[in-house]
């Protein structure tokens, strides 16, 4: 049996997290969801993800301070950013940090999934 | 009979106490031939009704005999003694107390084979308690009455001169840049006196319930005499006559200014509308002085200014004083856009995902029906949720007239966090409430409450985010002051404020912010002093700024 990618979904919105969930879901994909970065560094089956979707602007710790330690960890895991924060200066310090994307929300389906198989392909 | 013709002519009022006073100064002293004056009253006590030139044709039967050196000075300088001989007195006697003179020769009249002897306190523009002393004794003949005037000079001037004086006022009132009406109200004290006698009270509900009263003054007040600018404020020229007209655009006027007149106040004004000849409507302040004792009966003063532009003005003053207030809204959530985008962007991006999810599911040869509805569900909910944060923004940019209610002051705190709730998340700032319980409720403009309270949130939000990259905790607190008022303090972990900004801090467009136009705190106070409270500025003493603002507690209505 082939190997299905699981997708981490790192957002404190919930409707969101589950409207991803969905997406994923019907395009073959497994998918698993987290409320902060905090919950998602914690948590152990952190090595069992291949791809992580997460927003920038969260309470408590952000998208990219959470993209900073999975680096400082060793983690390689391919990280796309949807998000309302469309400035430039943040963007250019998540693809500096090692963002594969960083995207705009509301974000069309084709564009996500089409950068979510290039980091998977990349793998 | 006589005497009861004479009380029905001066309107009811009784008659005076005969007192002798011993004068201490030279009285006038007349000699009047009422030869004529006979016939006349005969004619009058036949049954009509008395005609209203009664006095002036009394005084024109009644000729002077003679007269002493003090009626020359007073009255008859111009023509001397001699000449004043068989002259009728209505030529020299002066106007305020001519009916007196009138009403006493015709009861001397009615009297003809008796000693007569009357005494009767008048006004009169030369003398301090002035009293008109009339008799005949039987020597004299019936035709024959001596009338002498005592009193107390006010000074040494004759009628003539007080006359050329009188003159002077006239033009000066003529050209006063004040409009005003002499009107003459007399027609309505019968109706006065009647209305006592009945003991009515309540003049304002009596005339409601009776129209016709008010009419009756609408026709039968009139107006005398008008200065240059009464004719130029009503563009027209002949406002002589019956004062219905001046009150076509006011109906409810008129019959307050009885009111006032029937309940013995002095000065009666109110603000009316005053239709001019051309049509234009004016907003005008109208001003009523009754006559009182000793002034003439039949001078009533109206005063009108008129105030249009002035209330144009007022009303301009407050549609800008609104925008002003409605930019600052704009202003402060220019501040929360993109907060506030972000906000928004958070159910529309579950939408997009959701109905792009539903298509694919569609798309299938066997799709799922249950799992699109279900998106579809989660569709209509996001889209509802984004409804709700639009409408919030909606109302408080809204253009609106302040409407107060009573609110309950931590229920303002709640809706006003909203606005800032996202801000307060991504900032990572701790937000601490201590809430009053049971607060006394404000009666308040609901969104310009949670304009102050807003702008006071993004100010302390602001000022934490100049220092550290996240952190940093809000404390609100609400209260009940023991004064009648309710409170509310926010105190922020910021660097404070300079004590050098602290006097200027509530100005208009004062600001230290890059990008801020400083019109928030200026808002701020303009709305908290237009509920009645107080807004003050401090630095805690453990750091941070400290805004508070009090609002009266609503009184039990």
């Amino acid at each position: 049996m082939p190997n299905v990618p699981v997708i981490a979904i790192v957002d404190d919105d919930e409707a969101v997290r589950e409207a991803l969930t969905d997406l994923l879901q019907v395009t073959g994909f497994e998918s698993r969801s987290w409320a902060s970065a905090e919950d998602f560094l914690a948590d152990a089956a952190i090595g069992e993800v291949d791809c992580i979707i997460a927003d920038v602007r969260m309470p408590g710790m952000d998208g990219l301070q959470m993209q900073e330690r999975l680096r400082r960890r060793g983690s390689d895991t391919p990280v796309i950013f949807i998000t309302s924060a469309e400035d430039p200066v943040t963007r250019r310090r998540a693809l500096e940090g090692g963002a594969h994307a960083y995207l705009g929300k509301p974000v069309a389906d084709a564009l996500l999934l089409e950068h979510l198989r290039m980091a998977l392909g990349g793998g | 009979m006589v005497e009861t013709f004479v009380a029905a002519i001066e309107g009811g009022s009784a008659p005076r106490e005969p007192v002798l006073v011993e004068g201490a100064c030279e009285r006038a002293r007349w000699e009047l031939d009422t030869s004529g004056v006979r016939p006349l009253v005969e004619a009058m006590t036949s049954g009509r009704s008395p005609s209203p030139h009664w006095v002036d044709a009394v005084l024109a039967a009644a000729r002077v005999t003679k007269v002493n050196p003090q009626v020359e000075a007073r009255v008859g300088s111009y023509v001397g003694q001699d000449a004043m001989r068989g002259k009728p007195v209505a030529a020299f006697w002066p106007a305020e107390s001519r009916s007196d003179l009138a009403a006493l020769i015709v009861q001397a009249a009615g009297q003809p084979s008796q000693t007569f002897r009357h005494v009767r306190g008048i006004a009169s523009l030369l003398l301090d308690n002035a009293r008109l002393i009339l008799w005949r004794t039987p020597d004299l003949g019936p035709d024959r009455l001596i009338v002498e005037v005592e009193g107390v000079a006010r000074d040494g001037r004759s009628n003539l001169a007080l006359r050329a004086s009188e003159e002077r006022y006239r033009r000066l009132i003529h050209h006063l840049p004040i409009a005003l009406l002499q009107v003459d109200g007399r027609a309505m004290a019968p109706t006065h006196d009647r209305l006592r006698a009945e003991g009515v009270e309540d003049f304002a509900a009596y005339l409601e319930a009776h129209p016709e009263v008010v009419a009756l003054a609408r026709e039968r007040v009139r107006i005398t005499e008008v200065n240059r600018s009464a004719e130029t404020l009503v563009d027209g020229e002949n406002l002589i006559g019956p004062i219905g007209p001046l009150f076509a655009a006011s109906p409810g006027a008129l019959a307050r200014i009885l009111a006032a007149r029937f309940e013995g106040h002095r000065n009666h004004s109110e603000m009316m509308k005053l239709r001019t000849r051309a049509g234009r409507v004016l907003d005008v302040r109208l001003t009523v002085t009754f006559p009182a004792p000793p002034e003439q009966a039949d001078v009533t003063l109206v005063s009108l200014e008129d105030l249009t532009d002035r209330i144009r003005t007022e009303a301009q003053l407050r549609q800008i004083q609104a925008d002003f207030s409605r930019a600052a809204r704009i202003s402060t959530l220019g501040e929360l856009t993109t907060s506030i985008a972000h906000e928004v962007n958070q159910p529309l991006a579950a939408i997009l995902t959701n109905a792009e999810t539903s298509l694919r599911w569609l798309s299938r040869d066997e799709p799922d029906l249950g799992k699109v509805r279900q998106l579809t569900t989660r569709v209509a909910a996001s889209a509802r949720r984004a409804s709700e944060i639009v409408n919030r923004i909606r109302s408080m940019v809204a253009r609106r007239v302040p409407e107060r209610s009573l609110l309950d002051l931590n229920e303002v705190v709640y809706e006003s966090l909203l606005f800032v709730r996202h801000d307060l998340e991504t900032r990572s700032i701790a937000l601490s409430l201590n809430l009053g319980t049971r607060l006394p409720r404000v009666l308040c403009d609901r969104v310009q409450l949670q304009q102050v309270i807003v702008n006071l949130l993004v100010n302390g939000i602001q000022a934490m985010a100049q220092g550290s990259a996240s952190g940093g905790s809000l404390d609100l607190a609400t209260g009940a002051l023991g004064d009648g008022t309710v409170s509310f303090a926010i105190r922020d972990r910021g660097p404070g404020i300079a004590p050098g900004d602290m006097s200027r801090l509530f100005e208009g467009f004062f600001t230290t912010k890059e990008e801020g136009m400083g019109i928030g705190l200026a808002i701020c106070q303009s709305i908290v002093a237009a509920h009645g409270g107080t807004i003050d500025a401090s630095n805690h003493p453990e750091g941070g700024a400290l805004f508070r603002f009090s609002l009266p507690a609503a009184t039990a209505a």
